[in-house]
């Protein structure tokens, strides 16, 4: 088992440094066959793993060597495969496969097409690192490492000149990869800060001796601990207020947003939340905080959707809506839950950004979904596949979504807390308005690419039939809830609903199945026949507002990225250079200028020599006598 | 080798003064092999070191003015044995790369010298043997940079001399009065720094000498506000000049506060932990806020030296393994990366003769490779994990966090600020389309720069991953260092602050 262990995880990597061999050379298919079928290795161990783990259920504990020691501090490079993690592994090996073979045929014409997977599989291997250590010092590494390619990948187009905000809002690859490598590094300063505070309380960062010694410890440890832990979590999750960074992350290549900022690097957040339950769960203002924050971002980023014109931007803030859905489940308690909703989303998410990659393929890099409409015809399978992962996404049954979500929304409901309840059952109609407003205004209605001179056309055949385990998941993954819940809940707490809440779930699950299926029918009354612009709406202000993502990205750069700037240069130019430097050079003048000046003295002159020397002798009595009195 | 300590100090000198005689056109050879030997010497020494021994080893001592007590003596610990290498392996990777073409025999013969005054300073056991390799050091670095440096050379290189020298003139004084108290107290006079740890001054003593101590390895460091001499001198440097400077010359001051400030006065060490954690931290925020308004790319990689001494600072006075080793450990880090990036600032400059961020941008599409041993090394200047920045970092960081939370949250933000500067130093460089005509036919690195850097580029991933075979001199000398520290403080304050390792060995 140790050997399979070892294969997950390392495959990757070689794909990587393998890709990485050929990474300067001209484009090679072979480079992105190899990767796909190590990834595809990777894949099968993960699997096999899981069988294992599910057949036996005891964790499997592998130490590598240690890493640093100094002191008292002690950290291996240990994994642990248990119920949680070989889950994880699980979604993230499924996708990185399909992603790797999917970017085969959409990185095509792409002349840095080896790079591209050498960065990919590093990612791959980054996000194993992330959920298979056994201690918060693995997991920094694949968090940090995660963040390394998703600034690689997001910058992958690096030649793209800054635009001004109002052509591209994300400005460009570059921009938008800092950005978000910046951010993160912002919540990562909160993880630093929850991994010394544990450390200095219990002496290890090993999980499973962290975990032991939490009933030690004292209320305020534990909250500051999870808050910081948590703040970490909401950078890499995106959440309010760090979430600017995840939609501008779509300038990176479109298998990047499916696999990274739909499906996996972003659920890692949520990941911390799931591995440190027990700390979670003895910290309730936390849990509830996290909840709240979970609920509000769902809300929040689903109604930035309603509006956007931009195919991936309205997908990102679905990711960002979804996101906050897990992590409701998760701070409510829900943790079997929230690790469902995230391999469901995984799967129908990333079809979700892969079709629309399809999409952007055929209109040549296209993203404006008003000059889409009516590209059913041409590409029925993308189609078909956006139409699933939409369906899912909106909870209609019987696809995964509907399990998922709708779970969520129950638990919200079961905690009594009706305000969540509220806003997880509008937002959930809301994101199904806005999922079938895409859906139609791309494949519905009259083509209005034509005015544009495009020519679209179906992907390549393998790319499609590559996408069919990700259409496969996402339809059925729901069926599988029961058998995930007795799984998981080995390891993570139990969670039932009241018996209360088990008798109104029928009626609970048709109000959230009636505003989903109300958020599809206003979609359809308002874009499948074509689009009508309503010029008074969209010039109102909430229109507006939305738009402009509640002019966020503005309000940070007007008080954060300027300020920081010209506080910069201002420290440089007027303190550094005027300030503590000028003092020095000052010193230096006096004493060159006194120097100077007394070297007058020396005139060769006797008398003058005489007269100095009466001076110099009085001064002495002088201060002789003074010294005298006040001594 | 018995006598290993001295051929280290000393062979780089005699082969130098040998260098008269070499002729022009292979003064650099020559200069190459004598550097790659003494590098081979210092790695026997590692291989030589015992690793369970916490103390001095390879101790030589002769007596030089016995009256005064003044000897000749070295030895080397598991803080020292690292630098030592550092310094070796960055002249010799120096000395490869260089790419100077006027009176190039000379800048070799200096460098041998700088060389043996490098070694000499942390090798020295004997306060005024230090002294002297600590002064001599400036002669070298003031030819170099006033010799082949930009315009404004002569200012540059004279503010460096002047600044740092009379920093040291203030320790001098302080280790003419420690050894006058020596004297007193135990009627012998002796210079030898094992001498001095074994006495327990009063806590008054203990602070002046710490200031006096202070005010010459700050200087060195340099600490925030004696910082303004280093952009000069960086700024004017050649190549060369800067990555020596950066990578070895600096961690004297650093080394300094190890070797003689916690050992020599716990007690007063302890009561500046406030002041200079507040200092390391005006270092960290300050120094990366100005490296982020330069337009000069060199000048960016300088100020960054500032903020990451900063961090090395901090941990110093963190008085607990983590945060000392960690320190350490960084100094190393900091020798290789920065050491790196100057080389890399120097690589662009010989194309373009000019390092303004405006001129270039592009870079990474015309100089593929130059933009990734760029960005390996920018990561580890950010501190990535399994990479070397990380691991002294982190340990300085969750060592101070022990003494200060609020400190380190306020030190971490180093995490922050420098992935700022050098993410937009990359991005005004090496991203964005190729706007200047200039650097659409600029040439890839050469065979000289590839084996000068990839080197550096295995360094930078070996002791990110597998940093263990360093950490451990480092963390035995420093877990022995501490425990003498706590029997030695005489303040309740002090004992409690300095935090002796659980797993501490008895010192043998």
């Amino acid at each position: 088992m140790e050997n399979l262990v070892y294969i997950a995880l390392f495959a990757p990597l070689v794909s990587s440094l393998f890709a990485g061999l050929f990474g300067m050379s001209p484009r090679q298919t072979f480079v992105g066959i190899v990767s796909s079928a190590l990834l595809f290795v990777s894949m099968s161990a993960s699997l096999m793993l899981a069988y294992h783990v599910y057949q036996t259920g005891a964790p499997i504990y592998v130490t590598m060597k240690e890493w640093i020691s100094m002191g008292d501090l002690f950290i291996p490079f240990g994994f642990v495969v248990d119920q949680v993690s070989v889950t994880m592994m699980g979604v993230v090996t499924v996708v990185s496969t399909v992603v790797h073979v999917y970017s085969i045929g959409y990185m095509d014409h792409d002349k840095s097409f080896n790079r591209f997977f050498s960065y990919l599989s590093a990612f791959v291997f980054s996000m194993m690192v992330l959920v298979m250590s056994d201690n918060f010092a693995g997991l920094f590494i694949g968090w940090e490492g995660v963040g390394v390619c998703s600034w690689l990948l997001i910058g992958f187009w690096y030649h793209k000149p800054d635009q001004s905000r109002e052509e591209n809002p994300s400005i460009s690859p570059s921009w938008a990869a800092n950005e978000a490598f910046i951010v993160n590094r912002i919540a990562d300063l909160g993880m630093l800060v929850g991994i010394f505070i544990l450390y200095w309380n219990v002496g290890s960062l090993q999980y499973s001796e962290v975990f032991a010694a939490l009933p030690q410890l004292s209320e305020i440890i534990l909250t500051t601990a999870a808050l910081a832990l948590f703040i970490g979590a909401m950078g890499k999750s995106a959440q309010f207020p760090l979430h600017t960074w995840l939609t501008d992350a779509m300038e990176g290549p479109t298998p990047v947003s499916a696999l990274i900022h739909a499906a996996t690097m972003v659920t890692a957040g949520v990941f911390l939340v799931i591995r440190a339950n027990p700390l979670f769960s003895m910290t309730p203002e936390v849990s509830f905080f996290i909840a709240a924050l979970g609920t509000f971002v769902a809300f929040f980023a689903a109604s930035m959707a309603l509006v956007n014109r931009d195919l991936k931007r309205i997908i990102a803030f679905s990711t960002l809506s979804q996101l906050g859905y897990m992590f409701a489940a998760a701070g409510l308690g829900a943790y079997w839950i929230a690790l469902f909703h995230l391999g469901a989303h995984a799967f129908f998410k990333a079809l979700l950004f892969l079709g629309a990659g399809n999409v952007m393929h055929a209109m040549h890099d296209e993203l404006d979904i008003f000059k889409m409409g009516g590209l059913k015809k041409q590409m029925k399978w993308t189609y078909i596949y956006m139409g699933l992962a939409s369906l899912a996404l909106a909870g209609i049954p019987p696809l995964a979504g509907f399990f998922s979500k709708d779970a969520i929304i129950e638990t919200a409901f079961n905690e009594g807390t009706l305000i969540l309840w509220i806003m997880l059952v509008v937002t959930a109609g809301m994101t199904a308005f806005y999922s079938f407003r895409q859906v139609f205004l791309t494949f519905h209605g009259d083509e209005r690419y034509k005015a544009f001179g495009i020519h679209p056309h179906e992907m390549y055949k393998f790319v499609l039939v590559a996408l069919s385990p990700l259409a496969i998941l996402a339809a059925i993954a729901g069926f599988f809830q029961g058998g995930f819940h007795d799984f998981v809940t080995r390891l993570l707490p139990e969670y039932q609903m009241s018996e209360h809440t088990h008798h109104l779930a029928l009626v609970l699950g048709a109000i959230v199945l009636t505003f989903a299926v109300g958020g599809i029918a206003l979609a359809y009354k308002k874009y499948a026949n074509g689009l009508k612009r309503d010029e008074k709406t969209e010039n109102g202000f909430l229109y507006k507002l939305l738009a402009n993502q509640y002019y966020i990205p503005h309000l940070y750069e007007e008080i954060i990225s300027k300020p920081y700037a010209m506080i910069s240069d201002l420290m440089w130019k007027s303190v550094d250079l005027k300030i503590v430097d000028a003092t020095v050079d000052g010193i230096a003048k006096f004493l060159y200028k006194s120097g100077d000046g007394t070297r007058k003295m020396q005139t060769g002159n006797l008398s003058n020599y005489l007269n100095w020397m009466a001076i110099g002798g009085i001064v002495l009595l002088v201060i002789a006598m003074l010294s005298a009195m006040l001594g | 080798m018995e006598n290993i300590l001295s051929v280290l100090v000393f062979f780089p000198a005699i082969a130098g003064l040998l260098g008269f005689v070499v002729n022009k056109e292979s003064a650099r050879v020559y200069g190459v092999t004598v550097a790659a030997i003494e590098f081979f010497l210092s790695l026997w020494l590692w291989f030589a070191f015992d690793n369970n021994n916490a103390g001095m080893q390879f101790v030589e001592m002769i007596p030089l003015i016995p009256d005064f007590g003044v000897s000749y003596y070295l030895g080397v610990d598991g803080i020292s044995l690292f630098i030592v290498i550092m310094s070796t392996l960055m002249t010799l990777i120096g000395m490869i790369s260089m790419n100077i073409a006027k009176n190039i025999k000379n800048m070799v013969i200096t460098l041998l010298f700088l060389e043996m005054t490098m070694v000499g300073v942390f090798l020295s056991l004997d306060a005024i043997i230090f002294y002297l390799f600590w002064e001599l050091s400036l002669v070298p670095m003031l030819y170099i940079i006033g010799a082949w440096g930009g315009p404004l050379r002569i200012y540059a290189s004279i503010k460096f001399f002047l600044y740092t020298f009379m920093g040291s003139l203030v320790m001098l004084v302080g280790m003419l009065f420690v050894a006058y108290i020596y004297h007193d107290l135990t009627g012998v006079w002796s210079f030898a720094l094992t001498d001095w740890y074994a006495l327990v001054l009063p806590v008054s003593y203990q602070l002046w000498l710490f200031a006096a101590f202070f005010i010459g390895f700050a200087i060195k460091v340099p600490m925030f506000p004696f910082h303004t001499w280093l952009p000069y001198a960086h700024g004017q440097a050649p190549t060369i000049g800067s990555v020596i400077l950066a990578a070895v010359l600096l961690k004297m001051g650093t080394y300094g506060f190890v070797r003689f400030s916690l050992p020599m006065f716990p007690d007063a060490s302890v009561i500046a932990i406030t002041p200079i954690a507040i200092i390391s931290i005006i270092m960290i925020i300050y120094t990366a806020m100005v490296a982020y308004a330069q337009k000069d790319m060199k000048q960016v990689i300088a100020y960054s030296s500032v903020s990451h001494m900063g961090i090395i600072m901090l941990g110093i006075f963190a008085m607990n393994a983590e945060g000392i080793g960690g320190s350490v450990f960084q100094m190393l880090s900091h020798g290789i990366v920065s050491g790196a990036l100057f080389m890399l600032v120097g690589v662009i400059y010989d194309r373009r003769h000019t390092k303004m961020m405006d001129e270039f941008g592009g870079l990474a599409t015309v100089m593929p490779k130059y933009a990734l041993v760029f960005g390996i090394m920018l990561m580890a200047s950010v501190g990535l994990p399994l990479t070397i920045g990380f691991v002294g970092e982190f340990l300085v960081l969750i060592g101070f966090y022990n003494v200060s939370p609020i400190m380190t949250i306020l030190a971490g933000t180093s995490i922050i600020v420098g992935a700022v500067y050098m993410l937009s130093v990359y991005k005004k460089s090496f991203f964005g389309p190729v706007t200047n005509e200039a650097n659409r036919t600029l040439q890839d690195l050469d065979a000289k720069e590839t084996i000068s850097l990839v080197p550096l580029v295995l360094i930078v991933v070996w002791l990110g991953v597998h940093p263990k075979p360093v950490l451990e001199p480092i963390d035995n000398s420093v877990k022995a260092m501490l425990s003498f520290m706590d029997e030695k403080a005489i303040t309740q304050e002090a004992k409690e602050m300095i935090k002796v390792a659980k797993s501490t060995q008895e010192i043998k």
